[in-house]
């Protein structure tokens, strides 16, 4: 092929090929000290292209839906008793989670228990996905104009997908959980076990720093710990398996490749505010304030200083009993979760 | 279609200058548009690298080190992955190539496919390697080598075809090559 064409001159260009080397490594410095730079260039470049991304997105799904579909036309059989089976299960887990969510509410009105910080969602549609060598990502259609921001937990129906990385104004990119350079701190239950997952680029991530003294099982629960505050605790991540050599991975519950539609979640945990001196201890522990001791007959006091003291004395309504309205408030609200 | 290399004016030398940067942007943006055919099983290959081995063989004077950086870096920007990996490993294939030009050029036919196989295991190797050496630094696992040497294969697999139409470009744009330039 090369035969074909007369070469050309060697042209001179031994110098400035140093001198590109030199600034191709200076770059590769630069973009580990200052990944926001090529971060900020990514995010523009992907807010241009998200009008195109959009018009493709639905004949390529189509496409990756036809393919899918020529392998499962023959285990429909097989499927259908599948799922039969497991809908009876999930039909008496239900009913199961129903009562065990009226009840974790009447425990949670009864110990004055914290409520769990407030979460929104931004609905998003997968417009892209890229599953380059050192890097597992999806493009989602909502940025930071949809209050879609880095760091935010990405969800699809069934657990978590992975994090946003990278917002800009109208898209963001996510970082998988699968990726190389995702970790994240989970909860493995029962036992309530400590460990971080960590991705490498495997459909399944490792659970790394467990401790020795702790035995894991085939099929616990992983869900996030929420440690360090970037992650809200509790979302459902996946289950472990044991990856055959003594260590242990977990087996996602999202797919990330056939999702179409995530939620973002906007978790924003509120400041911890410290109780008030006045309510300290009996009050914090949601105790009955003791009846203020009798004013000695002195000197009127100021008015600086008796608001406090009015504030004090003044004994607060007695909260209703717990055990009357939790039930009846948090059983339709169980039903309501279940259902959705 | 005119072929812009005869009209010797500057403004069409200019345009005839870009053809190579535009193929290996436009080689590039087609790669890394993040859409995902067969649920992402297929990594995208590395067409930005076709038209830099192409060129730099071809008509050096067209492809310089300054376009293979630009190429590189486009590459960086749109795969996401850790920046500048794409760019040292163009550049570094570039001159790798600018150093054996003469071997490469006078391949032919599979041994084409060939060369320009070794030439895209030097570039993927050069990244897989910076890679690893970064995350060495920052305490990470070092990078699996099989999604890299699964892009690798899709680029040579790929070569054939996105040759054909860098070649098409070639001629109808550019124009033979010259030996006077």
């Amino acid at each position: 092929m090369a035969n074909a064409w007369k070469i050309a001159r060697r042209s001179n260009v031994q110098l400035p090929l140093i001198l590109v080397v030199a600034l191709a490594v200076v770059v590769v410095l630069l973009g580990k000290a200052q990944g926001t730079l090529f971060d900020r260039m990514r995010a523009h470049a992907t807010d241009a292209m998200a009008p195109v991304l959009e018009k493709l997105r639905v004949p390529v799904a189509g496409f990756d839906r036809f393919v899918g579909s020529i392998s499962e036309i023959f285990s429909v059989y097989e499927q259908n008793l599948k799922l039969k089976e497991e809908n009876a299960r999930l039909r008496q887990w239900r009913n199961v989670a129903i009562v065990l969510q009226g009840r974790v509410g009447h425990y949670q009105a009864l110990l004055h228990a914290v409520p769990d910080p407030k979460m929104d969602g931004v609905l998003a549609r997968v417009i892209g996905r890229a599953n380059r060598p050192f890097l597992q990502t999806m493009i989602l259609d909502a940025g930071r104009q949809n209050h879609a921001l880095p760091g935010q937990a990405v969800m699809d129906a069934r657990g978590m997908i992975g994090r946003v990385y990278l917002a800009g104004q109208r898209t963001s990119w996510v970082i998988l959980l699968t990726d190389l350079n995702s970790r994240i701190p989970v909860t493995v239950a029962p036992g309530n076990v400590q460990a971080m997952m960590t991705g490498d680029n495997n459909i399944m991530p490792r659970l790394e720093m467990v401790s020795h003294t702790v035995t894991l099982h085939a099929g616990d629960q992983v869900t996030s710990s929420g440690d360090g505050g970037f992650l809200p605790a509790g979302l459902p991540v996946g289950t472990v398996v044991s990856d055959g050599s003594g260590g242990w991975r977990v087996a996602l519950l999202a797919d990330a490749g056939s999702s179409q539609d995530v939620e973002i979640l906007n978790f924003s945990k509120p400041p911890e505010t410290p109780p008030a001196s006045a309510q300290l201890p009996a009050e914090a522990a949601g105790l009955k304030p003791q009846p203020p001791p009798p004013v000695p007959a002195a000197p009127a006091p100021t008015p600086q200083a008796s608001a406090p003291a009015n504030a004090q004395a003044k004994p607060k309504p007695a909260a209703p009993p717990p055990a009357q309205t939790a039930p009846t408030q948090t059983a339709p609200a169980a039903e309501e979760d279940v259902d959705r | 279609m005119v072929r812009l290399e005869r009209a010797q004016t500057p403004r069409f030398r200019f345009l005839v200058a870009l053809v190579p940067l535009a193929a290996g942007l436009g080689g590039v943006l087609i790669a890394n548009i993040p859409v995902s055919v067969l649920g992402g099983l297929v990594p995208a290959p590395l067409f930005g690298l076709v038209p830099v081995y192409f060129w730099c063989l071809v008509r050096p004077d067209l492809m310089t080190p300054a376009v293979a950086f630009s190429i590189g870096f486009a590459e960086d920007v749109l795969s996401g992955g850790p920046p500048g990996i794409w760019t040292l490993a163009f550049v570094l294939t570039y001159a790798l190539l600018a150093r054996q030009r003469e071997s490469f050029a006078g391949l032919s036919g599979l041994a084409a496919v060939l060369g320009f196989a070794a030439a895209a295991t030097f570039a993927c190797a050069v990244a897989y390697f910076t890679v690893a050496g970064l995350n060495l630094l920052s305490g990470l696992h070092l990078p699996p080598p099989v999604p890299v040497v699964g892009e690798l294969l899709m680029t040579v697999l790929f070569y054939v075809p996105a040759t054909l139409v860098v070649g098409w470009l070639h001629h109808r744009l550019v124009g033979a090559s010259r030996s006077d330039v």
